[in-house]
């Protein structure tokens, strides 16, 4: 047994107590800007058995395990839990260890890491023997996961991802002892294991270490710098992408609760933009990255540009945005980039206020128990409402074209823009002029009506419903019977409808039925945004065409010999640019039925 | 032995082109690739600002040309660059070698389907305005035939100074050609409101001015400036037209039975190709590049290749004359070097 205390735990110590400080005081913090009624809210949630399983289950298998992570690519899933899940064993094994076999040191928080140079000569019980093999195997798993993350900087398509960030100065710090930490420790025990003991990986080492190089000599300088390797690594590790470990775990209790993003840089918003691990899935997955100038313009760089406070650029990324939406389908800790930027958006003083509480929208003539609501950007696609109106008196529903004679915005596009007044004032409008009609369904042609009216407006007692998924039912309960043509479509995931509304059966169903459809390289989820997106308040019309042309490339990689999709935005704005006929969903299954 | 000249589109610039090289001594062959002279000027029914007839101005033009060789109903095959000139196979087989190309590919009319917002294609009752002007020709369209008409609408700019649509250019002639039109309209239905919607008049040439005076004076034509927004159909089958008179500051919604596009002019594909075969560049507007925009509009780049017309903007037809004759003395400077 040697002595208690060592003066090369000290880096480690201060390293440790700087970042467990950090942590608690910025979560006390980040709790105080919640406002008032999301922080009880939150609390509440807390407390609450399901709310309370929910977080540990899904703490345990996102930030140890990464279960998403091990979905997308299970080279980048075993990477990432070999080293969290690895490093939370040895953590763990090592207070195991203490408890067993120095109870009277638990109250140091310093021995089970270090334990092997406190404690020695330990493995000749059962239990010990099976304490050792499992810490050198977590080591060896742990080792193997920096290994790959070393490769993972020089062939990262390995892994899946094509583009990445370019980590900052503190970034590389970080990575770099991070890197160190664990062969260091490898090295450490390795000097130590003939006095203290270890398993299959470090006293074969040992024999191979002490005839060498000795031991003595060697001893003590390798466990001080493992110890600084861990105290710098923990020092920088608030000022780096590091800090997403910590957050992740504030972020999914914030979530599980049910909060709202309520202020760009305060209370969610933060903590999502610490959660953010700087991986730059969303680089790839941005759609705006097909232009090469727009990869700085993507969350990864938001959420840094946010950290760095450089309110310029904030401005710059949170305006571009076209908010489909994918970064936040693709994100691995779930940071919702476009709720961000909307938030940012909010923030801006405007010098003319518009007032819509003057609006009036025009009262509905006709009425029936089905109300088509067409909407903006249908009404400047005449041809999807008269496929829709066509259909509806194929099928004999009885239906009143509610804004026939036009009718007020559904509020989405101010939404985005950040006006959420003005958009309320505008949506009230429009929620009265539904109300007004007495219909039972409310049937939409275009997904960012669809969208809106179902997560904001609260109309009670009618059914909201996208006409894809409308006449998917129809032609299931056999009142539309279209006819099957050879031609080969392809659908394009419009972004309100699939990732917004989570839509993306009915409407493949429904073009089955009546033609033979392809799949796009990139579909579903990961569906290219056709770039015509309202959401975006700066992207002029050269830089969309660009955008428009690589979505179509990625939409006809299977040679179809058109496109089918159902939103009016993206059928005018790929028809703009496409060499084969684009068609509305609605348009396709008129003209087979 | 006369020299040839290949003149590649049997439009107006074509046909003038011809006519001057003939009289300088050369051998004009025109290519075109419709049945017939004249391009698109041969489809209008009368000119501005003198309500000139179209037919009486090509017939004219077309008289003068007969020593020219003229291939109708055929393409240019392929553009070979020579030492000394250029090797032109055309679709019939026949292969020229000549010394200088004039190109005068011309325009093509905006596909106004494409602005779907104003229904063209979806509802009955939305027509271009070549739409009209092959009426005025030959007086058959079952969407005017013995139908009321009372109110009656043109929208300038359709295609035209519209980034959307792909096309920032102004097409110079549809503020006046809607002018006329609207007036011609008048002239047919006496009783009918006519409107014509604009973001702003360019009426820059000779008496245009005078003759939108008149449009307002005479005829009673109200200009509304604002562009429409959208066009639905009602259940009767006539248009209501959503606007914004940015005068007033109000928007605007009026019932019409009749909507006229005023479709402007986008590059020709085809002269995109035709450029392509001899690596001419394209203009960042979309149209040929000239040599220079302000002297040398005539003159490509590459040498024997010369241009003239709305190949490499967009121009009214007295424009186009001029440079047709410009371009000829341009060719002729060339091949008596």
């Amino acid at each position: 047994m040697r002595p208690d205390f060592h003066p090369f735990v000290i880096p480690f110590c201060a390293g440790m107590a700087f970042v467990l400080g950090y942590c608690f005081f910025g979560m006390i913090h980040i709790l105080f800007q919640l406002p008032r009624r999301d922080r009880r809210h939150f609390l509440l949630s807390l407390v609450n058995p399901k709310t309370a399983w929910k977080n540990i289950r899904d703490i345990f298998l996102n930030c140890l395990i990464h279960v998403k992570l091990w979905k997308r690519n299970p080279l980048l899933g075993y990477m990432h839990s070999s080293i969290a899940f690895g490093w939370f064993m040895l953590i763990l094994l090592g207070h195991v260890e203490v408890l067993l076999f120095a109870p009277g040191h638990l109250s140091k928080f310093y021995y089970p890491i270090f334990f092997n140079f406190f404690v020695a000569k330990s493995e000749e019980t059962i239990g010990g023997a099976v304490l050792f093999f499992l810490m050198d195997f977590f080591l060896l798993v742990v080792l193997s996961g920096i290994t790959l993350a070393i490769i993972k900087r020089v062939r990262s398509l390995w892994f899946g991802m094509r583009r990445t960030t370019r980590p900052s100065v503190l970034d590389m710090i970080g990575l770099y002892s991070l890197w160190a930490i664990f062969p260091l420790r490898l090295l450490a025990e390795g000097f130590t294991a003939h006095i203290s003991g270890g398993s299959f990986l470090i006293i074969p080492l040992n024999w191979i270490v002490r005839g060498f190089l000795g031991n003595e000599v060697n001893m003590v300088p390798t466990w001080w710098a493992y110890s600084i390797a861990l105290g710098v690594f923990m020092a920088v590790l608030p000022f780096t992408r590091y800090m997403h470990i910590p957050s992740e775990m504030l972020l999914i209790p914030f979530r599980n609760a049910g909060l709202c993003i309520r202020h760009p840089r305060k209370g969610f918003a933060k903590i999502q933009v610490l959660s953010c691990p700087g991986c730059g899935v969303c680089i790839d997955a941005c759609p705006m990255s097909a232009k090469k100038a727009n990869i700085k313009d993507t969350t990864v760089y938001l959420n840094r540009q946010i950290r760095r406070r450089n309110e310029k650029r904030i401005e710059e990324i949170s305006d571009k945005c076209m908010m489909c939406g994918k970064c936040t389908a693709l994100c691995q800790v779930g940071v919702d980039g476009p709720l961000i930027r909307q938030a940012q958006r909010s923030m801006r003083k405007y010098a003319v206020e518009k007032d819509y509480s003057a609006a009036v929208s025009p009262t509905p003539v006709e009425k029936a128990e089905v109300a088509y609501f067409a909407g903006c950007m249908t009404q400047l696609t005449p041809g999807i409402s008269r496929a829709v109106e066509s259909l509806l008196k194929k099928a004999g529903v009885e239906y009143a074209f509610i804004d026939r004679e036009g009718g007020l915005c559904c509020g989405r596009p101010l939404m985005m823009s950040g006006r959420i007044k003005e958009a309320r004032e505008l949506m009230q409008k429009t929620k009265e002029s539904i109300l007004a009609s007495g219909c039972k369904t409310l049937l939409l042609s275009c997904p960012i009506c669809y969208r809106v009216f179902r997560e904001e407006y609260e109309l009670e007692g009618i059914e909201v419903i996208h006409h894809s998924v409308y006449f998917y039912n129809l032609v299931k309960e056999g009142r539309l019977k279209p006819t099957r043509s050879d031609i080969h479509f392809v659908y394009h995931d419009p972004c309100e409808l699939g990732r917004g509304s989570g839509i993306y059966e009915e409407p493949r169903k429904l073009l089955r039925t009546s033609c033979y459809l392809v799949e796009a390289a990139k579909n579903r989820e990961e569906s290219v945004c056709c770039s015509g997106s309202l959401g975006s308040l700066t992207l002029g019309f050269a830089d969309r065409k660009e955008l428009t042309e690589a979505a179509l490339r990625n939409l006809t990689s299977d040679i179809p010999d058109a496109i089918a999709t159902a939103c009016p935005l993206c059928r005018s704005t790929f028809r703009r640019y496409s060499d084969i006929p684009v068609s509305d969903i609605a348009e396709v299954i008129d003209s087979r039925t | 032995m006369k020299e040839n000249v290949v003149i590649i589109g049997g439009g107006i610039a074509g046909i003038e082109a011809a006519k001057q090289l003939l009289l300088l001594g050369y051998s004009p062959i025109i290519v075109e690739k419709q049945d017939h002279l004249g391009g698109h000027v041969a489809e209008w029914h009368k000119l501005f600002p003198d309500m000139t007839p179209a037919k009486e101005i090509v017939d004219q033009m077309t008289s003068e040309i007969g020593g020219a060789n003229v291939f109708l109903e055929t393409t240019v095959s392929s553009l070979n660059r020579l030492s000394n000139g250029y090797s032109v196979v055309l679709s019939n087989g026949i292969a020229i070698v000549c010394r200088a190309i004039l190109i005068a590919t011309g325009f093509h009319l905006f596909d106004a389907e494409k602005k779907e917002e104003y229904g063209y294609g979806v509802y009955n009752q939305v027509i271009t305005n070549r739409d009209l002007e092959h009426w005025f020709n030959s007086g058959k369209d079952v969407r005017i035939d013995g139908r009321e008409m009372k109110k009656i609408g043109f929208v300038h700019c359709v295609g035209s100074r519209d980034l959307k649509a792909g096309n920032s250019q102004c097409s110079k002639v549809c503020c006046v050609t809607a002018i006329k039109q609207a007036i011609e309209m008048k002239e047919k239905f006496p009783d009918a409101e006519i409107y014509c919607f604009y973001m702003d008049l360019r009426l820059f040439g000779k008496k245009y001015e005078d003759f939108y005076i008149n449009a307002q004076k005479d005829y009673g034509i109200h200009f509304i400036r604002g562009r429409v927004s959208e066009v639905g159909e009602k259940i009767d089958g006539s248009l209501q037209v959503k606007a914004e008179d940015t005068l007033s500051g109000k928007p605007l919604k009026v019932t019409l039975d009749l909507l006229v596009l005023m479709a402007g002019m986008v590059c020709n594909p085809r002269t995109t190709e035709i450029a392509r075969m001899i690596h001419a560049d394209i203009d960042t507007d979309g149209f040929l590049r000239s040599r220079n925009n302000i002297y040398n509009i005539m003159e490509s780049d590459r040498p024997g290749i010369f241009l003239a017309g709305t190949c490499t903007g967009t121009k009214t037809v007295p424009e186009t004359v001029a440079e047709a004759r410009a371009a000829v003395l341009s060719i002729h400077n060339y091949l008596s070097r």
